[in-house]
């Protein structure tokens, strides 16, 4: 059985292709450069990267967009890695949202 | 797994913004954040890898088709080996990831996609284009490549042989469109404008001389 993330050929998803672009936003910029500078440091791979956005609930992974996925899946390695952990990086972004407003 | 959505409930799954992509926002930050003060990465390196991507556009996979329209030795290089025609060219797309470069002919038009995420040969072209990362398009390509390519604008001769190459996080793939036709006098500068990113995918081929802007 496909799993959410495998599309081709889905018939759940044949509507019309939607063309319009939105203008790349700072956060996406600063999400895409993290995630591949992790990957030409070693510290986790395209795969691995991958695999954990395939392991989101299919909810969920349907209802994020594309640099959220990728926001998710960096997260969940460097807590997979002991790298860091879901805690200090609430405390850090509350402490950064107080900081910049 | 039944397949419980449509695409209908979700058509701007990328072009969402506002309070939802303000948490991951927020969380990306953080995360740089800690990543610094724990010294895995540097400032310097986030911004260098902005630069990397910033720096990257279509632009480069139309150089690389102008080049290869008017130099049959480069073409052959291009589609035996081609991030060191790209090198020729000063397009930097080293790295682990490997390129192939595929050639439309009159008898076969070649498609690219990536089913299962958005693998695209982003050293050469930059990012990809939303609808690239489209579930629609994503589930769409494979299935029916022709009904796609003509919301693109482009019919094809059921004749011709449609091939739709699914990338993978190893290899990618960039489209080697054919001449179109009334370019034969042109120089590279004047053919590449005729090269558009929609035709480095596949789902359309190049301008038509006096079309191009």
């Amino acid at each position: 059985m496909a799993s959410i993330h495998d599309l081709g050929g889905s018939p759940g998803a044949r509507s019309s292709i939607e063309k319009s672009q939105h203008e790349t936003e700072d956060w996406e910029r600063l999400a895409d450069a993290v995630t591949v500078a992790l990957d030409k440091k070693g510290i986790k791979t395209t795969d691995e990267h991958r695999r954990a956005q395939e392991s989101l609930k299919p909810e969920l992974y349907k209802s994020l967009g594309y640099y959220e996925r990728w926001v998710v899946a960096t997260e969940i390695l460097l807590v997979e890695k002991g790298i860091l952990t879901h805690e200090e990086i609430d405390r850090k972004a509350t402490e950064l949202e107080e900081k910049w407003g | 797994m039944s397949e419980t959505y449509n695409g209908h409930d979700h058509p701007h799954e990328e072009t969402r913004t506002g309070a939802e992509s303000a948490l991951y926002a927020s969380r990306i930050r953080a995360i740089e954040a800690l990543l610094v003060e724990r010294g895995i990465l540097t400032k310097e390196e986030v911004r260098r890898q902005i630069e990397y991507m910033e720096a990257r556009s279509p632009a480069n996979g139309a150089k690389l088709v102008a080049r290869a329209w008017t130099d049959p030795e480069f073409k052959a290089r291009l589609l035996s080996d081609t991030k060191a025609a790209a090198r020729e060219l000063g397009i930097d797309a080293s790295g682990p990831v490997e390129f192939l470069t595929v050639e439309n002919t009159p008898e076969v038009h070649n498609l690219i996609v990536c089913t299962l995420c958005s693998c695209y040969p982003r050293a050469i072209l930059g990012r990809p284009p939303d609808w690239y990362k489209s579930f629609a398009y994503r589930s769409r390509a494979v299935s029916e490549p022709r009904a796609v390519m003509r919301e693109f604008g482009l019919e094809l001769p059921m004749d011709v042989t449609v091939a739709v190459h699914d990338s993978s996080a190893d290899v990618r793939y960039m489209v080697l469109p054919m001449r179109p036709p009334g370019a034969e006098g042109m120089d590279e500068e004047e053919l590449a404008r005729l090269v558009t990113r929609n035709s480095l995918i596949g789902v359309s081929v190049p301008l038509e001389p006096g079309l191009a802007g």
